[in-house]
């Protein structure tokens, strides 16, 4: 590993003590200050949603050491190396990506406080136990996938034929699977019958022109399939057929299936489900890499993975007026400092406020005011794909009240394969903190259990498993960070300046936490800043 | 209410009528077990630069409306149970853990956890269906 390391950077002789140095950070203009000298410089960060910054001018003869080799690191390494900076990324484990990561045959966790799981999944069969989707508006992941080949799939993130348990409620519905079709159908179907009879019979104070309450009861009946005749709602096909249509006589047209009673799904609570629209990352059209969500972490080691050193556990990072020295220690017990000019560093800060570090006592206190979201996810290997033979769901997820499960997601991978593998819960807050309590076999057995209630063919077809509770892997402790109102007023900000020669990036300096495309946005933003300050 | 309160709460029922032995309390450790030893450990030492100690902690021994307000709110990496315990069950595993590996603070009565949960009553986020 030693001789893999950039030489030493030579030192000025007198340099001030840490203390003086931090002082002088505070006299350092904020955010607003640093972005308009990039636009001085002509490096526009207008389009950094969608692209790289598009920096001049050159980074030669600088170094610049990375910590972390998740997506956001290597972001930062390929971005600033092209720009001729030296760039040495220390990664703590002995792969890239970060939580960018798909367990598959040979790969390994053990959970602080847990037992070690080794996945022993068939060839082909994986969960994305980190991010597992890429919605279309994350045009910064999409142009890295672009950029480096890495084929896409779409990840059905919204399917009608799936189940909604919801065991909450009351009611013939409540604890029964029914399909998100014939809730979402009846549900509007009987809300818009209420309303276009409230409006046709005078009975509400709407704000609307006699004409234009009859356009509305007009997008009523089409909204809710309701009778133009007599606005009534009775079932539309799409909620589904008891027969399903066919050819000849028998089936022939089929049966249309009956709708449920308003107060049925109302007091079943399943129409939490419904939402006018997808929420804005959640929309269609959902990506996901073909072969496993690692594929984008290879992507990028294939151009940087010469500058990372596995395996290396960062212990210190000191700075001064002219560089940035990070001490660190290798699997193998050797020590060792790097060098350089400047810092990425992409410790999450669920870590990185455990870790001396020669930071501004705000940055410091900052840090200490972001929460880490517990989650937890767990893989189930089905001997056959029963979802879509018998019960004809091609991906997407089933909903359920049940915290402690959250959801249960379909695989939109391999279809009518031999095998699938089904994410068999996928829990936030204190739910995934109890579920980690668990072992690694109690918690399949517990996802088990559940998803017995969703398919009768569930329990006989589980026959492996592989679960992660982010908030017990050493080196994450935490999904992803959760800024909550008062933290992104006072300790965001902070965050976001460069502390000296260390700039911090990571999913949790975003607005997009928990995404790769935040990973990467930050990335782009801060070694925007970098580039200037060295540039200056 | 979702059904592990349900049963989390028949179990409570046996210990309220069990007496005021709050600190030896299977119910309270039962709780701790279920909701807390993933991070802190079942035996309360917690994990080193990551999972603070319980045993011997100051907090948790210190004014009981501490370690009620972190239980209710959570902290740092440390989730809000407000919506997952109630008063009496959060009072139970404050009171365990006040008790329990060799820390001697006096149990903690739900209805300091009621009047906690009153003033701080911020508003629970809606999260949505799916996230990230």
């Amino acid at each position: 590993m030693a001789e893999a390391l950039p030489k030493p950077v030579p030192r000025l002789l007198s340099s001030p003590s840490r203390r003086q140095f931090l002082y002088r950070l505070g006299a350092i203009g904020g955010v607003g200050a640093v972005m308009a000298g990039l636009e001085a410089f002509g490096m526009s960060v207008a389009s950094a949603q969608t692209a790289p910054p598009a920096l001049t001018g050159s980074g030669a003869g600088k170094r610049v050491v990375i910590i972390g080799a998740g997506v956001g690191g290597m972001t930062a390494a390929y971005e600033l190396s092209k720009l001729g900076y030296q760039c040495q990324i220390i990664e703590a484990r002995s792969f890239a990506g970060g939580r960018c990561q798909t367990a598959r045959a040979g790969f390994s966790l053990t959970e602080l406080g847990g037992e070690a799981q080794h996945c022993t999944f068939d060839d082909g069969q994986y969960i994305n136990h980190g991010p597992w989707r890429i919605p279309f508006n994350h045009q910064s992941t999409l142009h890295y996938t672009k950029e480096f080949g890495v084929p896409l799939e779409v990840m059905v993130n919204d399917n009608d034929a799936s189940y909604v348990l919801f065991e909450g409620g009351s009611g013939p519905l409540a604890g029964q699977p029914v399909r998100k079709a014939q809730v979402a159908a009846d549900m509007r179907g009987h809300t818009a019958e209420l309303l276009a009879k409230a409006v046709r019979g005078n009975r509400l104070d709407v704000p609307l022109s006699a004409e234009d309450q009859e356009v509305f009861v007009s997008y009523l009946v089409r909204e809710g399939y309701l009778s133009s005749r007599d606005l009534s709602y009775s079932g539309a096909d799409g909620r589904g057929y008891d027969l399903w249509p066919g050819a000849l006589t028998e089936p022939g047209p089929g049966r249309l299936s009956t709708p449920f009673p308003m107060a049925d799904v109302l007091h079943s609570k399943a129409w939490r489900t419904l939402r006018s629209v997808a929420g804005f990352s959640q929309q269609r059209t959902m990506f996901q890499p073909v072969g496993g969500m690692d594929r984008i972490a290879a992507g990028f080691a294939a151009k940087v993975g010469h500058m990372i050193q596995y395996g290396t556990v960062v212990e210190r990072i000191d700075q001064d007026d002219h560089g940035v020295d990070v001490a660190w220690v290798h699997a193998a017990g050797q020590r060792g400092t790097t060098k350089a000019n400047y810092c990425v560093c992409t410790i999450p800060l669920s870590v990185l406020r455990h870790i001396e570090a020669a930071l501004p006592d705000a940055t410091k206190q900052a840090m200490s005011a972001v929460a880490y979201q517990p989650v937890g996810k767990i893989g189930l290997q089905m001997k056959r794909r029963f979802w879509e033979e018998d019960h004809f769901i091609f991906g997407g997820h089933v909903y359920t009240d049940n915290e402690d499960i959250g959801s249960l997601s379909l695989p939109s991978w391999d279809w009518q394969g031999a095998k699938g593998t089904v994410l068999g819960y996928y829990q936030f807050d204190a739910a995934a903190i109890k579920v980690s309590a668990m072992t690694p076999a109690e918690r399949a057995e517990f996802a088990t259990a559940f998803g017995q209630k969703v398919f009768p063919q569930y329990r006989e077809n589980v026959e492996k498993s592989f679960s992660v509770a982010w908030h017990r892997v050493q080196y994450n402790m935490g999904g992803w960070a959760e800024w909550d109102e008062e933290g992104r007023r006072t300790a965001y900000p902070v965050l976001c300046q460069p502390a000296g020669r260390i700039y911090l990036a990571g999913e949790h300096l975003s607005y997009l936490t928990g995404w790769q495309a935040g990973a990467i946005e930050s990335a782009w933003l801060q070694i925007a800043k970098l580039h200037h300050q060295a540039s200056a | 209410m979702p059904a592990h309160v349900v049963i989390a709460g028949c179990a409570l029922a046996g210990l309220l009528l069990a007496g005021p032995a709050w600190a030896a309390d299977p119910a309270g450790e039962g709780l701790f077990v279920a909701n807390c030893s993933a991070c802190h450990q079942r035996n309360g030492q917690g994990i080193p630069q990551a999972f603070p100690a319980l045993a011997g902690d100051k907090l948790v021994q210190d004014d009981p409306k501490r370690i009620v307000a972190v239980l209710l709110n959570g902290r740092g990496g440390m989730p809000a149970f407000k919506t997952q315990l109630i008063d009496e069950q959060i009072a139970a595993v404050a009171s365990y853990v006040r008790g329990a590996w060799g820390n001697h603070a006096d149990p903690v009565p739900a209805g300091l956890v009621a009047a906690a949960r009153t003033e701080a009553a911020a508003p629970v986020a809606d999260r949505g269906l799916q996230a990230h």
